[in-house]
C-alpha cells in the first residue's frame, strides 16, 4: 500500500459535502445558518481527527516516522559537528577492530571451501598430524595402498580422495627449458582429487582418474591461478609449457579457478602433480606401494542419504579388514595392541584442513574477547556523550513533549540518531578493517611469508559488523534516551537555558564511568600478563646461542643428487669451503634448527622396550660435525662428530642430557648402546659418543624432551638446512656464503632463509600478536575511560562554580577544594578497580594455556595494571580539579 | 496498558459500525449523511453514531472491496459521495449478520428471559 488511490482533498470535499448536507437539514428543523452549523459540527466530532484516521489509514506510518526520525538525527549530528566527529571516530575504532578480527576468525575458522556442496566432505581423522607416521594403523595419516583399499571398498562415500599431508614447499625448478631455477610449492594429490572437489580448470583441462595409475607415468601439473598470474601474467599460451623438478619434466596441463587455494587453509600450492609421480617428486619414497609409509590425509564425499556415523562405522569396519591383510597372517601382540586401539574418527572438512587453525584459533578466540570489550568501553562513552547531550537537549525534549511527542516516539527518535552514529561508525570501522586486515594476517604465526588467505570481508563479515553496530546502537542509546525523557516538564521549561538539572544524571554516568575504569582494568591486566609472558618467552634458556648464526636453505635433489656418497661430498665440501670464509666461525648442514618441524621415533636400549605408557619416544636429527659449535649447544661429556665417523664405521649418536637421564640412567653413558625404532629385535647399534645440554627443539614452552643426534655420513639423506656462526656484519657474508656453494656445485639452488634469531621470534609471533594488540586496546581502553572521567568531573566543576565560588570565600582553600572534586572521581576509579580486578582474575584463567612463566593471578602485573589505571584516572580528574581549585570566590558569585 | 484498553473498545465498535453501514446499503445507493442519519432513526436514537467516525469507517470499508464510491447529486441537489454496496459487501453482510445473530443468541441465552423490570 505505498500509494494511495484517493486524494486527501477528495476526502475534506466529502466532509465538507457532510457538513453542508447536515447544515441543511438542521436549517430545516428551524435553526438560524449560524446554529445550524455548529449543530453539524458538534454532530460530527473532530474533523482533524477524522482526516488524521483517514490519512494514517492503509499507509507505512512506521515507514514514515522512520524517515522523519532519520531526517530530524542527521541534522541534529550536522548541528553538533564535534560530538559526531568523537562519535564516529570512538565508533568506529571499536567496530572495526571487531571486524578486523572477525574476518581473520572468519577466514581461519568459520569459511567454506570454494568446491561443490563442501558440507559433503569428512576428513579421516583430525587433521593434527602431517609428515609420515610408521606406527602401524595410524589413524591420522595413512598409506596410499589403504587409501586404494577404502576407496575401492567402502560403502558410505560417493568418492573417496587423498593428499599428501605436506607440501613440498620451495622445490626448486625450471619452468620451459630454461636454465633459471625458481622456487615453487609442489602439492602431491591422487588423480580424482579435482573431479572429487568439482573444482574445474578454468584453463585447460584437470586430471582424471588415469593420471594415479601407472605409477611415474603421468608427468603433469595444473597450475594455480596466483602463480599463473605471477609466472605468466594470465598467458593461456602457459598450457603444454614444461616445468622441470628433479630430472623429471612435467607438462602444465590446466589453471585452477582463482579462489582456489587447495584443501589445507593457510597453504597455497603452485603446481598440483599426480600422487603416482611421488618418486620423482621426491626421491627415495616409495610410498605407493609401501603399507608402513604412512603420510596421506583422506577426504570422503559422503552418499546421500547415509550419515556421518553411518560412514564412521563403515570405515572403521573396512579399515581393520585393510590393517588386518596388510599386516599379514601373524599380527605381533603390539601389532594386535594397536589395531584394537585404533579408531578412525570422520571430521568434517567443509572448512578444509588446517593447521593454522589449531594454532590461531586461542589467539583469535582471546583477541574477539579484547576487541570485544573494547567496544563495550565505546559504548559506555558514547552513551556517557550522550547523557551529557540529552541534558543539554533536555528544554529541546520538554519543548516537544510539551507539544504531544510521545515518550516511545521520543524514544525511538534518540536511538535512530545512536543507530546512525553506529552505521556510519561501523562503515568507517569496515574500512579501518580492511586496511588493518593485511597487517594482522602477517602477525599471525605462520612463517617469513603472510598467510595465502583472502581477508578481504564478505557477506558474512558484513553481516557480523551489521548486527554489531545495531547492538552498538541499542547499547549506547537505551539508557541515555530513557533518561532524557523521564523529566517533568514543568520544572524543566522553567529552568533557565544553561541551568540543567544535573543532578538526575549522575547516577547513570557514574555507574558508566564505574564499568569503564573497570573494564579497562580487565583489559590492562591482560595485556600485562601477555607482555609479561612474551618477556618470560623472549628470555627462555633456549639452550643454543640464537646470535650471529644465519641460515641458509639447499636444495640438492632439485639439481639431481641422490642419496649417496656423492651427496656427502657436497656436504663437506660446502662445510669446508664455507668454514674457510673470514668472518665464518663454524657452520654446519643439518636436518632441523629450531621449530622447523621434527622427526621423532622411539629408541630401544638393552632390558627395556618401548610400552604404551613408555613409548621412548625422542626427536632426531641429522648433523654435519660442526652443529654443536655452530649453534653454541655446550657438549658436556664424550665428543662431537669428527671425521672418524664414516659410512663405514661403528654408527654413533650424541645425546642431550634428558636423553641419558631417562633412558640410559645409572653411570656415564658414553659408550653404551641404543637401537634406533620401537622393534628390540632390531640391533643397539648406535653407541653414544658424546651428551650435550638440553635444548628447545619445536617450541620455546616445550619442557626438556629427550633428543638424538646423528652423523649424515651414517645417514645418508636430502638435508636442506646449512646454518653458519659468523662475527662482523651479516651483509658482507651472505654473498661470500654464496659464492662459496656457487664453487662446490654451480646449479644448486641456495636461499638465504634469515637469522636464527628470527626464526625464533617467529616462533613467538602469536605471542606477540596477542601481546601488542591486547596492549593496544588496554591503553586505548584506558584512554577512553578516562575521558569519560575527565568529562563527568569536568561537568560537575563547572555545574558548582557557584557553590566552589561560596566555599572559597567562606575559607576553604584550593588544596581542599582540589581534595573535595578529586575525592569523587577518585571514588569512582577505586569501585571500578574493585570490581574489576575479580573480574579479570577469572577472565585471566581463561587465557592462562597462553601464559608462560607466571600465573593469571600474577601479583606484579596486577598491582603494576591497577596503579596505572589508578594514576591515569587520577591525572584525568586531577585537570578539571586543578580548575576549580584556581576559582576566583569573586567571579564565581557573580556567576548567573 | 492503555492503549491495549483502547484498541479493544475500537475493534468492537469498528466490527458494529461496519455492520450497521453494510445493513442500511441494502436498501441502495447512500451518502456518508444518509448513513448516519438513517442509522440513527432505524436504531429510535439509540446508536449515536458519531460522524466524524463514520467516515474512516466507510473508507476502509472501501479499500476492502465491500463498497465502492462515486460522487453524485442529492435529493437536495447538493454534491455528494454515494456509496453502494458490491457482491463482496453483499456477501460480507450475510456473514457479519448470520455472526451476529449467533452472538446476540447465546449471549441472550446466557443471560436468560428478561426477568420482571416492569
Amino acid at each position: 500500500m505505498f500509494g494511495r488511490k484517493r486524494k486527501h482533498s477528495d476526502f475534506k470535499a466529502e466532509i465538507e459535502a457532510h457538513l453542508e448536507l447536515e447544515t441543511e437539514r438542521f436549517k430545516e428543523q428551524g435553526l438560524s445558518e449560524e446554529e445550524a452549523r455548529m449543530a453539524a459540527r458538534r454532530a460530527f466530532g473532530n474533523v482533524t481527527r477524522a482526516e488524521e484516521r483517514f490519512y494514517e489509514s492503509g499507509r507505512w506510518l512506521w515507514w514514515d516516522h522512520l524517515l522523519q526520525d532519520l531526517r530530524f538525527g542527521l541534522r541534529m549530528l550536522r548541528k553538533n559537528p564535534g560530538f559526531t566527529l568523537v562519535a564516529v571516530l570512538t565508533l568506529a575504532l571499536g567496530i572495526g577492530a571487531n571486524t578486523a578480527i572477525f574476518s581473520l576468525l572468519n577466514v581461519i575458522m568459520l569459511r567454506e571451501l570454494p568446491v561443490q556442496s563442501p558440507k559433503q566432505l569428512l576428513l579421516f581423522g583430525k587433521g593434527r598430524a602431517g609428515g609420515s607416521d610408521g606406527q602401524f594403523a595410524s589413524t591420522e595419516l595413512y598409506s596410499y595402498p589403504f587409501y586404494r583399499g577404502m576407496r575401492q571398498k567402502n560403502q558410505a562415500f560417493s568418492d573417496v580422495s587423498a593428499i599428501l599431508s605436506l607440501l613440498f614447499t620451495k622445490m626448486h625448478g625450471a619452468v620451459g627449458g630454461s636454465a633459471e631455477l625458481e622456487p615453487m610449492d609442489v602439492q602431491l594429490v591422487a588423480g580424482n582429487y579435482f573431479s572429487f572437489l568439482g573444482v574445474k580448470a578454468i584453463l585447460g583441462r584437470s586430471f582424471t582418474q588415469a593420471e594415479d595409475e601407472p605409477a611415474s607415468g603421468h608427468p603433469v601439473a595444473m597450475a594455480s591461478y596466483a602463480w599463473w598470474d605471477r609466472r605468466f601474467a594470465r598467458d593461456p599460451a602457459a598450457i603444454g609449457k614444461t616445468v622441470t623438478l628433479g630430472s623429471t619434466v612435467y607438462t602444465i596441463i590446466g589453471v585452477t579457478p582463482p579462489g582456489f587455494f587447495g584443501t589445507t587453509v593457510g597453504e597455497s600450492p603452485d603446481l598440483w602433480i599426480p600422487l603416482s609421480m611421488e618418486k620423482q617428486v621426491s626421491p627415495g619414497w616409495n610410498g605407493l606401494d609401501d603399507n608402513a609409509f604412512q603420510s596421506l590425509y583422506i577426504l570422503g564425499r559422503l552418499k546421500q542419504g547415509v550419515s556421518a556415523g553411518q560412514a564412521q562405522a563403515n570405515v572403521n569396519l573396512l579399515a581393520r579388514q585393510i590393517w588386518q591383510d596388510q599386516a599379514g597372517a601373524t599380527l605381533t601382540k603390539r601389532q594386535q595392541e594397536d589395531l584394537a586401539h585404533a579408531q578412525i574418527e570422520l571430521t568434517s572438512a567443509a572448512r578444509g584442513l588446517s593447521r593454522i587453525r589449531f594454532r590461531a584459533s586461542m589467539p583469535l578466540q582471546i583477541l574477539m574477547a579484547v576487541v570485544g570489550l573494547v567496544l563495550l568501553i565505546a559504548c559506555a562513552n558514547i552513551a556517557n556523550l550522550s547523557l551529557a547531550r540529552g541534558t543539554a537537549r533536555e528544554r529541546e525534549i520538554a519543548v516537544r513533549m510539551s507539544l504531544g511527542a510521545g515518550r516511545a516516539r521520543l524514544i525511538r527518535q534518540m536511538l535512530t540518531e545512536n543507530l546512525l552514529l553506529a552505521l556510519s561508525g561501523g562503515a568507517v570501522g569496515v574500512v579501518l578493517a580492511w586496511w588493518a586486515g593485511g597487517g594482522l594476517l602477517a602477525m599471525i604465526p605462520h612463517g617469513p611469508e603472510p598467510l595465502p588467505l583472502d581477508v578481504a570481508p564478505d557477506a558474512r563479515v558484513l553481516g557480523f559488523t551489521f548486527i554489531v553496530s545495531l547492538v552498538t546502537a541499542l547499547f549506547c542509546g537505551m539508557a541515555p534516551a530513557l533518561r532524557a525523557t523521564r523529566i517533568t516538564l514543568g520544572n524543566s521549561l522553567k529552568e533557565g537555558r544553561g541551568r540543567i538539572s544535573a543532578a538526575s544524571r549522575t547516577p547513570l554516568a557514574k555507574a558508566l564511568i564505574v564499568s569503564q575504569v573497570a573494564l579497562s582494568l580487565v583489559l590492562l591486566i591482560g595485556a600485562g600478563l601477555f607482555l609479561r609472558t612474551l618477556v618470560n618467552l623472549a628470555s627462555v634458556n633456549t639452550g643454543f646461542n640464537k646470535e650471529n648464526v644465519l641460515l641458509f636453505g639447499i636444495d640438492p635433489p632439485a639439481v639431481g643428487y641422490k642419496e649417496d656418497l656423492r651427496l656427502v661430498n657436497l656436504y663437506q665440501q660446502i662445510e669446508q669451503r664455507v668454514s674457510a670464509l673470514p668472518g665464518v666461525r663454524a657452520d654446519s648442514i643439518s636436518f632441523f634448527t629450531f621449530d622447523e618441524g621434527e622427526w621423532t621415533g622411539s629408541v630401544s636400549v638393552l632390558g627395556r622396550t618401548p610400552t604404551p605408557e613408555d613409548d621412548m619416544i625422542v626427536t632426531n636429527n641429522v648433523v654435519g660435525p660442526g652443529y654443536f659449535a655452530t649453534l653454541g649447544i655446550s657438549l658436556l661429556l664424550g665428543r662431537s662428530f669428527g671425521p672418524q665417523d664414516t659410512a663405514n664405521s661403528p654408527k654413533v649418536a650424541v645425546i642431550n642430557e634428558t636423553f641419558a637421564k631417562w633412558y640410559l640412567p645409572g653411570g656415564s653413558p658414553i659408550g653404551r648402546h641404543f637401537g634406533l625404532g620401537g622393534d628390540p629385535a632390531h640391533s643397539n647399534d648406535i653407541e653414544v659418543v658424546g651428551v650435550v645440554k638440553n635444548a628447545k627443539y619445536q617450541d620455546l614452552r616445550e619442557r626438556p624432551f629427550p633428543a638424538a643426534y646423528y652423523p649424515y655420513t651414517q645417514h645418508v639423506q636430502y638435508l636442506n638446512d646449512f646454518e653458519v656462526r659468523y662475527t662482523g656484519s651479516p651483509e658482507a657474508i651472505i654473498p661470500e656464503v654464496r659464492q662459496a656453494i656457487r664453487q662446490v656445485d654451480r646449479s644448486l639452488p641456495v636461499a638465504y632463509s634469515g637469522t636464527l634469531m628470527q626464526q625464533v621470534n617467529r616462533s613467538m609471533e602469536g605471542q606477540s600478536l596477542i601481546a601488542r594488540l591486547s596492549t593496544f586496546f588496554g591503553v586505548l581502553a584506558a584512554f577512553l575511560a578516562c575521558i569519560g572521567i575527565y568529562g563527568l568531573t569536568s561537568y560537575g566543576v563547572t555545574r558548582r562554580t557557584n557553590e566552589i565560588g561560596i566555599r572559597m570565600a567562606l575559607g576553604a582553600d584550593g588544596s581542599g577544594v582540589l581534595w573535595m572534586v578529586m575525592r569523587e572521581s577518585l571514588t569512582l576509579v577505586a569501585l571500578g578497580v574493585a570490581i574489576g580486578i575479580p573480574v579479570a582474575l577469572a577472565a585471566a584463567r581463561l587465557v592462562s594455556v597462553v601464559l608462560y612463566g607466571l600465573t593469571a593471578a600474577d601479583p606484579t602485573t596486577l598491582t603494576l595494571a591497577a596503579l596505572l589505571m589508578i594514576a591515569v584516572a587520577a591525572l584525568a580528574g586531577y585537570l578539571p580539579a586543578r580548575r576549580a581549585a584556581k576559582v576566583d570566590p569573586m567571579v564565581a558569585l557573580r556567576y548567573e | 496498558m492503555s492503549t491495549q484498553k483502547e484498541k479493544d473498545r475500537l475493534e468492537l465498535l469498528q466490527g458494529t459500525l461496519d455492520l450497521l453501514i453494510l445493513r442500511t446499503l441494502i436498501f441502495g445507493p447512500q451518502h456518508g449523511q444518509g448513513i448516519g442519519r438513517a442509522i440513527q432513526q432505524t436504531t429510535k436514537d439509540v446508536l449515536l453514531v458519531e460522524h466524524g467516525a463514520l467516515y474512516p469507517a466507510l473508507q476502509r470499508l472501501e479499500e476492502r472491496g465491500w463498497i465502492a464510491a462515486e460522487w453524485g447529486t442529492s435529493a437536495n441537489n447538493r454534491k455528494a459521495r454515494f456509496y453502494r454496496l458490491t457482491p463482496a459487501g453483499r456477501k460480507q453482510l450475510v456473514k457479519e449478520t448470520t455472526k451476529w445473530r449467533r452472538l446476540a443468541a447465546a449471549i441472550g441465552r446466557v443471560l436468560g428471559p428478561e426477568a420482571g423490570e416492569g
